[in-house]
């Protein structure tokens, strides 16, 4: 027989309760999304979903145990009891993961609409066709591939049993274009992908022609000759490397030896010129949250200053270890993540930045990072994109190279930070930067 | 699990305003977590995953709704919300009437995961994590997973199909990271079957894992930067197939290939390949971690020949892809849960054993690389172009092994890959991986014999 979460919950907390588990808790998300795929001037797919995951977390016998079920029904309640007790008593750590009564106050910050909650279905699937229309009317070498609409609602909940009772809910909506364009023996694939909280946001002309123009611009690619090279890395591309290496920020990654920056609250670890920011409570960030997975009030804090580490991210445990005050990441299981988190942007544009490299690589592109990028050591060889700058100004696009480094390296060689300042569909963002020397593989 | 009455009614009610075909599939799932670090374990957490997609095709369309409210009344809201999406009404209001297809188990599980006693599985971790540490003082860390999943599925659609299925899947991951102090060096080895706890009894064993991971991160942490260039390179067998999985696998599946955004599209019956290669896809083979009984679309799976002795053969085909290109489903409908729409994916995917001496081929080699150990890569189906880590490597100097190497990486297109092949091993080796594409991650295998590239492009320092 199926609940509803209310009922679910308190049965939940009656049984914890009566099996010994106390101070319990229990974390409750619920997610709604919409998708609409268009292709060759055809809606091809159309998904909508909603979901629930229900966990919970209580203390037994002095160590905290956890399980979760996506199914609120009797069964479920006594899994969840059992898995709590097995977890307990297998987890061996001294330092425990604490359930809290609730912080004396918590910011207030909106990442949700409302409005574009309201918005119809039939709306979204006409700006997905919009899209491939324009997409279809587009230069005869670009083969479009899809266009895509989709929305997503997430409602996320704590309650506990020392009087923690919190909700946060967030939206948004993103709208993309992929293609393939083709010349002769050439072949590159195009992508543009806006997001906001609501229709003004996702504009079909801006995503049909950034799309086309991304890969327009990459034909007639050639190759990189190899050596060390100039860098000026796109602000999406860093936001791409700044993802796949933040786990080094983490404390828990450094207390367990699995960062090299343990320790080094202090130090200058990064160039001069790099700030790198954790905003949980940026206006309409897609990160934003009052509260953290462990119920933590969020604080916004820089964790490099002009190149120096001031702190790495915590949860309550790995602060309780170091001796200093959470701030605001926990991030669930354990784990310690970023909210909002970006290199702060300087004043030069881009343009002034190739300026000041005068020749080398413009980098817009890399990929393969979950295998060519080592998160523990740092360092990364990844096929990538881009074009080749003589004095300052883009020559032609190149590909089929690799851009190797090594990440903490790469921190100390930013000679210059750009003004634009990117957040693509990630809550982690970068402006433009430019890097004086990486490796470059190519012929 | 669903009654086969409450199916028909539910797909009865997601064809009430027309559509061509209609599915359920129903998933009540049991998975459990466990890691250690710094040789303690520090989670453990079972969950339960369960919910239902309900997906009708519209034309050609595809409309996927799915949910966690499995009752009677959430599926028929679900059923619903899907039918409200259909176009073309023609053919509205069917009946459905299903027959129950029993399903054949071919891979017979002794010991479910959930049955052993918690500190029995515990001990699997710890003894990785303590053979790891023996192998050298610079092991600094050492993180050992234990994760186990059984996963019971209903699938019901309106040509009469309902069927069930149970997939059982056990894993150990360890990666072990050397330390220098100044430098962090990791080697992983994360194997896995569709099999329970029995895995540890027959096929692998926790210590020589932990042993394996940590000799890896040890080479590599005194190992020299890779230098850069075009060489020959041989690459060593079971992780090693994910250079076929990646650069040719995903361009083969009808997921690329239909909508022409693969290299490899329109080319049946051409070669593709050098003529020492065979490729295979098989979802049979016995409590493989790729194999399943029947697809997540109910279709049975098979042994599927994509290439032959070079020569392109077959796509890997899902129902709907196959539907839009007129060709048969082929096994191939997978996903990761019921939250994903099923598309064409790989399963136990391998270049085949061929004719060659492993040792000659380094001898004949000259200079060039030896990929030990693959680490994981990626691809661009439209174009081809590929980019895999090196997880070990060694330097080939004069045709023989001389020195590790770290940091390389391999790049280069699916299609000149293949035709550069030049040397098939005797003896096929399989590892195991988490597939990620449209339709989430599924279990895979990759594999080979060693293999010999005639030259490749090695990114590094």
């Amino acid at each position: 027989m199926e609940m509803n979460v209310e009922t679910f919950a308190a049965r939940v907390f009656e049984a914890a309760e009566q099996a010994g588990i106390a101070p319990a808790e229990i974390c409750f998300g619920s997610s709604e999304s919409f998708t609409a795929r268009t292709r060759a001037g055809a809606l091809e797919d159309y998904q909508v979903s909603d979901r629930v995951s229900l966990t919970l977390r209580g203390k037994v016998g002095g160590r905290i145990g956890t399980a979760s079920t996506q199914a609120l029904d009797e069964e479920s309640i006594g899994l969840l009891i059992s898995g709590v007790k097995e977890s307990a008593s297998l987890i061996e750590t001294d330092e425990q993961d604490e359930i809290l009564p609730p912080d004396a106050h918590y910011e207030t910050v909106c990442n949700y609409s409302e409005a574009l909650d309201a918005v119809p279905a039939q709306e979204k699937i006409a700006l997905a066709m919009d899209i491939d229309r324009r997409m279809q009317a587009c230069d005869a070498r670009v083969k479009p591939d899809s266009s895509v609409v989709r929305s997503a609602k997430e409602t996320f909940c704590m309650k506990n049993t020392l009087g923690l009772d919190l909700t946060h809910t967030s939206n948004l909506i993103y709208a993309y274009a992929s293609a393939l364009a083709k010349e002769g023996e050439s072949a590159a694939t195009g992508f543009k992908l806006l997001w906001g909280y609501g229709m003004d946001a996702v504009d079909a002309q801006a995503v049909a022609e950034g799309c086309q123009e991304d890969a327009l611009c990459q034909l007639g690619a050639g190759r990189m000759k190899s050596g060390k090279t100039a860098v000026v890395i796109r602000g999406g591309t860093m936001a791409d490397l700044l993802s796949t290496f933040s786990g080094v920020f983490s404390a828990d990654n450094a207390q367990k030896g699995l960062s090299l920056l343990d320790g080094r609250e202090g130090e200058a670890i990064a160039s001069e010129c790099v700030t790198l920011t954790d905003d949980p409570l940026m206006p309409w960030g897609l990160g934003s949250s009052p509260f953290d997975r462990e119920g933590a009030a969020c604080r916004t804090k820089n964790v490099i200053e002009g190149g120096v580490l001031r702190t790495l991210l915590h949860n309550r445990k790995t602060a309780k270890k170091a001796g200093v005050e959470t701030t605001g990441n926990a991030a669930g299981g354990g784990r310690v993540a970023p909210s909002n988190f970006f290199i702060a942007p300087g004043s030069q544009t881009k343009d002034e930045l190739l300026a000041k490299m005068g020749d080398g690589l413009y980098l817009t592109d890399v990929s393969g990072l979950h295998a060519g990028a080592n998160p523990i050591s740092g360092d990364f060889s990844l096929l990538s994109r881009g074009f080749e700058v003589k004095d300052g100004k883009i020559v032609r696009p190149v590909e089929q190279f690799t851009v190797a480094g090594n990440f903490y390296q790469l921190l100390k060689d930013v000679a210059a930070v750009g003004s634009d300042l990117i957040f693509e569909g990630s809550p982690i963002g970068s402006p433009s930067v430019l890097v004086s020397a990486l490796s470059v593989a190519g012929e | 699990m669903l009654s086969m009455s409450i199916c028909q009614e539910v797909l009865a009610r997601a064809l009430a305003k027309g559509g061509t075909f209609a599915e359920i599939f129903f998933e009540d799932s049991r998975n459990f977590s466990m890691m250690l670090r710094s040789g303690r374990i520090e989670n453990a957490a079972t969950s339960r995953p369960r919910g239902a997609g309900i997906r009708v095709y519209d034309g050609l369309r595809s409309i996927y709704v799915y949910t966690c409210d499995v009752s009677r009344a959430g599926l028929l809201r679900t059923a619903e919300r899907a039918a409200a999406a259909v176009t073309d009404t023609k053919g509205s209001g069917r009946d459905v009437v299903l027959h129950e297809r029993v399903t054949p188990n071919a891979h017979r599980i002794e010991r479910p995961v959930l049955s052993v006693p918690a500190d029995e599985r515990a001990q699997i971790l710890r003894a990785a994590d303590s053979a790891a540490r023996a192998v050298s003082p610079s092991i600094s860390q050492v993180n050992a997973g234990f994760l186990s999943r059984e996963q019971h599925v209903l699938i019901a659609n309106s040509e009469g199909l309902y069927t069930q299925d149970t997939r059982v899947y056990t894993r150990l991951t360890c990666s072990a990271v050397a330390s220098s102090g100044a430098e962090n060096q990791t080697g992983s080895e994360n194997p896995g079957a569709m099999m329970g706890f029995e895995l540890f009894r027959d096929r692998v064993d926790p210590e020589a894992v932990g042993r394996t991971a940590a000799k890896s991160a040890v080479t590599m942490l005194t190992a020299p930067y890779c230098s850069a260039g075009e060489m020959p390179i041989v690459i060593a067998g079971a992780f090693g197939g994910v250079i076929f999985h990646e650069a040719c696998g995903h361009s083969l599946e009808a997921t690329s290939v239909e909508p022409g955004m693969s290299e490899f599209a329109g080319k049946l019956g051409q070669q593709i390949a050098a003529p020492c290669v065979t490729a295979i896809d098989d979802g049979t083979m016995p409590n493989e971690w790729g194999s399943l009984n029947i697809d997540d679309e109910g279709t049975p799976t098979g042994r599927l020949v994509l290439i032959e002795n070079g020569i392109l053969k077959n796509y890997m085909i899902d129902r709907l892809n196959g539907l839009k290109m007129g060709m048969a489903p082929t096994g191939s409908g997978r996903r990761e849960s019921y939250a994903y729409a099923p598309t064409s994916r790989m399963r136990n995917t391998f270049i085949a054993a061929g004719q060659d001496d492993e040792e000659e081929m380094i001898r004949t080699m000259g200079d060039g690389l030896y990929a030990a150990k693959m680490g994981g890569g990626s691809v661009n189906p439209a174009t081809g172009e590929f980019n895999f880590a090196v997880q070990e490597g060694y330097l080939v100097k004069d045709g023989k092994i001389a020195s590790p190497v770290r940091g390389a990486s391999l790049i280069g297109k699916g299609s000149e890959i293949l035709m550069r092949i030049d040397r098939v091993g005797r003896e096929m080796t399989m590892g195991q991986g988490m597939c990620g594409s449209k339709s989430g991650s599924v279990p895979t295998n990759v594999g080979q014999p060693t293999i010999r590239v005639s030259r490749l492009t090695v990114g590094g320092k």
